[in-house]
């Protein structure tokens, strides 16, 4: 019984999902974006990311995504790199949505959510704030306003 | 996803060994904190974390080989690699491959991988593990071809395993007479 639950305790991580807990590696994945450039988080190691998923059917997450969209314009802030990453079945949705609100970061496109699943995303919108090493710094989601905390340990990350 | 958890374990085995030497090099530490801590014993503390440090990245490095050789024994290796010489008649944008019809591996490519791949980089696409006999491998590159076209080949290698690992190279390159690209699957022997 012991050994049981000390083998379920040791594999649980090995085969579980869930949203990267805060220090945790954000996951590498690989998209297109919206003008069919192919992206890769890792490559992204050295800068301070926001990854933000997000569907088109989702009003929190437009609002969510027009705050992201003027951090770049926030005084004393030096810009992060803005990635959202679309979870709607049609590509053609998300390229409207990313039009109609001037976004000036990429639009990831995961029609399939594999990414999805790998975040574990069940509550839109899901924003993460990942550190220069790759490390998961933050976590918002729902209809929480991260920008106040974001924007704060965005100063925090830059001022190591 | 075998792969991935093979892989976790992997680390959690590097980790819990780098946790152990990080537990060895604080006591460590904490024994020297109960005497002044004159210069010469910092320097000490450090150089010993210095070690320890050279020694866990060799001891993931053997243990990265180990995995290697029992998940992927030579009797049964089987390798693709890709790379691309010139490539001025196509931007690769992806790479699905199929091994006996199975889909064994798809891959997007950045612009920055394009570029070391056009450096000389070769990438290791796929390794597993096939039986000795007849085997088929098909290869579908994707991506824009002359006059910024969409473009989309496939190229395929029949070979029959036999004992010992095989090693397979995709290479994309320029055919100047057609101004096409060319796709070629040849083995290392």
């Amino acid at each position: 019984m012991l050994a049981a639950a000390l083998a379920g305790a040791l594999l649980y991580p090995l085969i579980s999902h869930a949203v990267p807990a805060k220090g945790a590696v954000a996951p590498d994945f690989v998209l297109k974006d919206v003008s069919g450039h192919n992206l890769r988080l890792s490559e992204y190691r050295g800068d301070t990311v926001v990854l933000s998923f997000w569907g088109s059917w989702c009003g929190p997450c437009r609002e969510s995504l027009t705050q992201l969209n003027a951090i770049a314009s926030l005084p004393g802030v030096d810009a992060p790199v803005l990635l959202g990453v679309n979870l709607d079945g049609d590509a053609g949705r998300a390229v409207a949505v990313t039009e109609s609100l001037h976004l000036a970061f990429p639009t990831l496109i995961d029609t399939k959510q594999s990414v999805g699943r790998l975040y574990d995303v069940d509550d839109l919108p899901l924003t993460l704030l990942i550190d220069p090493e790759g490390r998961v710094r933050g976590v918002w989601t729902g209809n929480t306003n991260p920008m106040p905390e974001l924007t704060r340990r965005i100063k925090e990350l830059q001022s190591q | 996803m075998i792969s991935n958890m093979e892989s976790t374990g992997r680390r959690w085995l590097v980790a819990a060994t780098a946790l152990a030497a990080l537990g060895a090099a604080l006591a460590a530490g904490r024994a020297h904190a109960q005497t002044p801590p004159a210069a010469e014993q910092v320097r000490a503390v450090d150089q010993d974390v210095q070690v320890l440090k050279k020694q866990l990245i060799d001891l993931n490095r053997d243990l990265f080989k180990l995995e290697e050789e029992l998940l992927y024994p030579a009797s049964t290796q089987v390798a693709v690699f890709l790379s691309v010489d010139v490539g001025t008649f196509f931007a690769l944008d992806s790479v699905t491959l199929k091994v006996d019809n199975k889909e064994v591996a798809h891959y997007l490519y950045t612009d920055r991988e394009v570029q070391a791949l056009h450096r000389g980089g070769v990438q290791k696409l796929y390794l597993g593990n096939l039986k000795a006999g007849p085997h088929e491998i098909v290869a579908f590159f994707t991506g824009k071809g002359p006059h910024d076209r969409d473009y989309r080949r496939g190229a395929t290698l029949t070979f029959d395993k036999e004992v010992g690992a095989k090693y397979v190279e995709l290479r994309i390159s320029d055919r100047v007479a057609s101004l096409e690209p060319e796709f070629v699957v040849r083995q290392w022997e």
